[in-house]
């Protein structure tokens, strides 16, 4: 079993695209069963993937749409509005009392990163906390590579408008 | 918001790009520049570096997840689940029209001729115990391959791990299991196959236990045939197709006015409790049923299953022309 090359792309990425979804979905109750579906897809489709594809990037592009997928689905359901405010804790981290300002700093920007659009945001945290390449953020938002740093770009520009006036550390 | 120079907004992407470490020198020293002469744009860019430490504070420091290894065990639960009812197919073009091959992780579970009809008429489409489908596999494409020279004679066996999960029970398993233990280039009977498997009597039952074998052509119940030396059925009406296939193996049939026949008076015979291979005029050899023979096409295949020349009637002396 150990040697089957699903079984290794799991055991590599599993944890990470865990994380990945949970800051996509900000539910960490939901992103199990999201990243789960990932997998299941990931697994059916394993064989008609490329030799020497990047299965990363292969499946980050997957829980991308994994995520898009949840999400529409939420919104047909029009329960969407309910359930930002609620969980915007959960990712929060508490520190000590010298790093307030820092913390305080993170806060304003993991608030304004919640605000993005969808593309803006999965653009952001697939280049700003998972690192990927451009190519691989269009391949995950089917869209070119220059619309995939154009997105980031973007995202960043409207999270920095949000830090003007605040003090920084 | 202040609308800023038309400078400062085309300078912006290259602020940022300065500021999160992904400018070349030539920009990074424009950038400097800017800054130090626009006070605004100074800002900006102490703002992006902050982003920067932030989104890299947040990178090495990722969210805590509450059950990683369960999640883990869960999907791996999951996979299994998935792993064993996935059947992936592939249908190509053979000699005989369309051909859909359909596989597990164990093994070939169904081949099945299409004619020209696409996946909607195949049998899978009305198995409804959760099996999940999946087009297109590239190991199917071997065995695609494997089958076709298979069906032109340039192959003799389809030695490929089987899943006998679309049989239709221990009866049908225990038929084709017999079966596919006829040698290419042989035939055999219902009743002889019924005998085999210790129900003597249930020769209708073998016949229908192939009617639905999945696995045609790898599990060879062409090379089954009835007691008199009479092709009769084979997937349904396609006793034609039989006779083909059994030439390809070179076997000798002749028309009859229903059906094919094989030529018996052509093949060498073997009694199924022996392992001596005898010419047809051996004895009462030719006049006996099939119920208890196996025909051979030639010397060759009946060597080629391990068994040695009659000592009576010595096929390797006075060999059959052809």
């Amino acid at each position: 079993m150990a040697k089957d090359p699903f079984e290794t792309a799991v055991a590599a990425h599993h944890a990470e695209i865990h994380r990945y979804v949970v800051r996509l979905t900000r539910r960490a109750s939901m992103a199990e069963d999201l990243a789960q579906e990932t997998f299941l897809r990931a697994y059916r489709a394993w064989r008609a993937l490329p030799e020497g594809a990047n299965v990363r990037a292969w499946l980050f592009a997957i829980a991308t749409n994994v995520c898009r997928n949840h999400f529409r689905g939420e919104k047909r359901r029009s329960v969407a509005h309910a359930t930002v405010r609620a969980t915007g804790n959960e990712l929060d981290t508490a520190g000590p009392e010298s790093e307030t300002l820092f913390n305080e700093t993170r806060t304003l920007i993991e608030a304004s990163v919640e605000r993005l659009p969808l593309k803006q945001r999965t653009a952001f945290i697939l280049r700003k906390i998972h690192e990927l390449e451009y190519e691989a953020i269009g391949q995950s938002l089917d869209c070119s590579v220059e619309s995939a740093r154009a997105h980031v770009f973007q995202a960043l520009r409207k999270i920095r408008q949000s830090l003007n006036g605040h003090e920084l550390p | 918001m202040t609308s800023k120079h038309p400078h400062c907004v085309a300078i912006e992407p290259d602020l940022v790009a300065a500021a999160t470490g992904e400018a070349g020198l030539a920009v990074a020293e424009r950038v400097r520049h800017h800054v130090a002469h626009c006070a605004p744009c100074r800002g900006d860019f102490t703002r992006y570096r902050a982003i920067e430490a932030i989104t890299g504070q947040i990178r090495t420091a990722p969210v805590a997840l509450d059950d990683e290894a369960g999640a883990r065990a869960r999907l791996a639960s999951r996979l299994a689940d998935v792993r064993r009812r996935l059947l992936m197919y592939r249908i190509f073009d053979s000699p005989l029209g369309h051909i859909l091959i359909a596989r597990s992780e164990e093994g070939v579970a169904l081949v099945e001729y299409l004619g020209s009809n696409s996946v909607q008429a195949s049998r899978l489409t009305r198995i409804a115990d959760g099996v999940e489908l999946v087009e297109d596999d590239d190991q199917i494409e071997r065995l695609c391959r494997e089958l076709t020279e298979f069906l032109e004679g340039r192959r003799v066996k389809l030695d490929w791990p089987l899943d006998l999960r679309l049989a239709r029970g221990e009866f049908d398993r225990s038929v084709l299991h017999v079966t596919a233990g006829i040698p290419y280039g042989a035939v055999t009977s219902y009743a002889a196959v019924a005998r085999e498997i210790g129900k003597p009597s249930a020769v209708r039952a073998v016949a229908q236990a192939l009617r639905w074998n999945p696995l045609p052509l790898v599990i060879p119940c062409h090379r089954v045939i009835g007691s008199s030396g009479a092709l009769t059925g084979y997937a349904g009406n396609k006793v034609t197709l039989k006779q083909r296939l059994l030439s390809v193996e070179g076997m000798p049939t002749v028309r009859s006015p229903r059906d094919f026949r094989i030529a018996r008076a052509a093949t060498y015979a073997c009694d199924r409790s022996e392992r001596e291979y005898c010419l047809p005029t051996c004895g009462s050899i030719m006049r006996r049923s099939l119920a208890g023979l196996t025909l051979f096409a030639s010397r060759e295949r009946a060597e080629a299953a391990g068994l040695t020349p009659c000592t009576t009637c010595r096929p390797d002396l006075h060999p059959l022309e052809r």
